[in-house]
């Protein structure tokens, strides 16, 4: 088995001594889904985000798809990983001014420079996928937050990537419409797309994920399967975090 | 008929009597302003109708349209300005077909180079030097090249005082923060008697285009500022998912930040489009025989002489009409692109 996230000993502080990242290391298999789970402000997000080297860190290693980048951040190696890592946002962050269907095609025409016709073939063949379709020659602010949701995972998929990342891409979400982009993510999953998911659902968490890791304060607490962690979670600080979740 | 006519007349009466005419006070004050605004009203139509000479206006219009443009080539200015508003009325008014729509811009674009042929002459046509362009035809000439030329000048501009470099964004602070601090008349000046100093002797810009280059510079720091303030409008995590795309910096300015910056920025580039027609009067005072110029010319001819009121309310009326026609169709622009796209 191949691995296509390894981190080892990541630390990232901010000015005030306050570490986003304290000693990470983790590593993730292809095919593997890794859940990150903690309390807001621990660090997840800013570990997710260097994997893309959106988020730059100080100290320690970084291996994705093979390719390794340290704190001196080599914007070649990182144009590289992102080619072939897909990133979906909390808050979407589609494109206001192109349509779903510019969206999803933008990269492909202009990163991978493939023809437009091939690339709007398959991009609409991903919206089919995420059952979006019909919304193709629409704007974003004329969809639900769901349904955006839906085109950010087409649009993280329009480049064939190895790797998704997950930035908790519910939390911004009305409950009802939760579901829909769970069950496209159990859907990539199933299919055996590699992905580093950080969310809250612990229903998910259970049913898709192959590893939970725990956070807090910048600091990996534990890694653990989730039939482990969530019926019997070796840490105090992880049962707290769970029955905190479980109450709200 | 009859009868919803008397019971609205009674309404309009009940309505009057409620906000003009409701205790002594308000009556007077109502009165007063009765008298003073019909007063104002009969003697400006008075004036407009029975006592202005209007021969000034009528007996010159071609010099208003076209100045000094030999006269049997005036159809070619003429030319020039109809297919501009046939081409705005075309844009407002236009049916709704797509292929139409989608290549407005690039008519619209068309007309700078169909004006300046018609103008220049050549390839057909009997060349006319621009000492002879004038009137209205040359105000649309210098507000149409000096916008278009300071777009993308202006675009650049932001785009630098925003770069990670210092000395590119700090040369291009002090360019920006000079333009502003330098009336528009001291750049045209300067454009006017100091480009000839500078440039060897072989090359001659003429008047028309130093003027414009003029205008390009002063004009282009504005909009640097304007542009400035939409892409700084612009949320960080638009950049932060184009490059999670692989974007690299150049595509993420052309194809996320412009477009959407340019968008932000539309109400108040329209503003700098119709100040900068305005002040294209300006060039009067340097020689140009623009609208405003020939207007002073004709002045200047002793058969008009002191007829000034006239020549000055009809310009006044001509720029009211074309400011009106650039704020329309801005608007017009406005409306199309939030049409779909209500901020994000």
């Amino acid at each position: 088995m191949e691995p296509i996230v390894v981190a080892k000993n990541l630390t990232k502080s901010y000015t005030k001594g306050l570490r986003a990242l304290d000693d990470v290391s983790l590593t993730v298999n292809q095919g593997k889904v890794l859940v990150v789970m903690g309390p807001s402000g621990s660090g997840k997000s800013t570990l997710i985000r260097t994997f893309n080297g959106i988020e730059t860190f100080d100290k320690g290693e970084l291996n994705i798809l093979g390719i390794k980048v340290d704190s001196t951040h080599d914007e070649r190696k990182i144009r590289k990983i992102r080619k072939r890592v897909g990133m979906v946002f909390q808050q979407f962050n589609l494109f206001p001014h192109l349509s779903i269907l510019e969206n999803v095609t933008l990269a492909p025409i202009h990163v991978q420079k493939r023809r437009q016709i091939e690339a709007e073939e398959y991009g609409m063949y991903l919206l089919s996928q995420m059952g979006i379709d019909s919304h193709a020659k629409k704007y974003p602010s004329q969809l639900s937050g769901g349904e955006q949701q839906r085109v950010a995972i087409a649009r993280a998929l329009a480049l064939k990537p190895e790797l998704l990342l997950f930035d908790e891409p519910t939390s911004a979400l009305d409950p009802e419409r939760i579901n829909e982009v769970l069950d496209a993510m159990r859907r990539l999953a199933e299919q055996g797309m590699t992905m580093v998911v950080v969310t809250h659902e612990i229903g998910f968490a259970k049913d898709v994920s192959d590893q939970v890791l725990f956070m807090d304060s910048g600091k990996v607490i534990e890694t653990s399967p989730p039939n482990i962690f969530f019926s019997n979670a070796r840490h105090e600080r992880s049962r707290k975090f769970l029955n905190q979740l479980e109450k709200n | 008929m009859f009868k919803i006519n008397i019971s609205s007349t009674i309404v309009l009466f009940k309505y009057l009597r409620k906000s003009l005419f409701l205790n002594l006070f308000n009556t007077i004050i109502s009165l007063l302003m009765i008298v003073l605004l019909s007063a104002a009203f009969f003697y400006t139509f008075e004036w407009l109708i029975f006592k202005a000479n209007w021969k000034v206006v009528i007996s010159n219009l071609p010099l208003y349209a076209f100045g000094s443009f030999p006269p049997n080539e005036q159809w070619r200015p003429a030319t020039w300005i109809i297919s501009l508003l046939s081409l705005s009325i075309l844009t407002l008014y236009g049916p709704e077909w797509k292929w139409l729509r989608k290549n407005l811009l690039i008519v619209w674009i068309g007309t700078i180079p169909l004006g300046l042929y018609l103008l220049y002459g050549g390839l057909g046509l009997s060349p006319i030097m621009s000492r002879h362009w004038g009137g209205l035809t040359l105000t649309i000439l210098l507000t149409v090249c000096s916008s278009l030329l300071s777009l993308p000048f202006g675009i650049v501009l932001a785009l630098c005082r925003q770069s990670s470099l210092p000395l590119i964004q700090k040369l291009t602070s002090i360019y920006i923060d000079v333009m502003r601090a330098i009336p528009l008349i001291a750049v045209l000046f300067f454009g006017q008697l100091l480009i000839p100093l500078f440039l060897p002797v072989e090359i001659e810009i003429d008047r028309v285009w130093r003027a414009i280059f003029a205008f390009t510079l002063f004009v282009s720091a504005y909009i640097a500022e304007d542009i400035r303030g939409g892409l700084q409008s612009i949320p960080k995590t638009q950049i932060e998912a184009a490059n999670s795309l692989g974007l690299n910096q150049y595509q993420i300015i052309q194809f996320i930040l412009i477009p959407q910056a340019l968008r932000i920025a539309l109400p108040a580039l329209t503003n700098q489009s119709i100040g900068l027609f305005q002040n294209t009067s300006l060039m009067a005072i340097l020689g140009l025989v623009e609208l405003l110029g020939i207007g002073r010319s004709i002045l200047a001819n002793p058969e008009f002489i002191g007829q000034y009121i006239e020549v000055y309310v009809w310009l006044a009326c001509v720029y009211w009409m074309v400011c009106t026609i650039i704020a329309v169709l801005a608007r017009h622009l406005e409306q199309r692109m939030t049409i779909n796209q209500a901020n994000f």
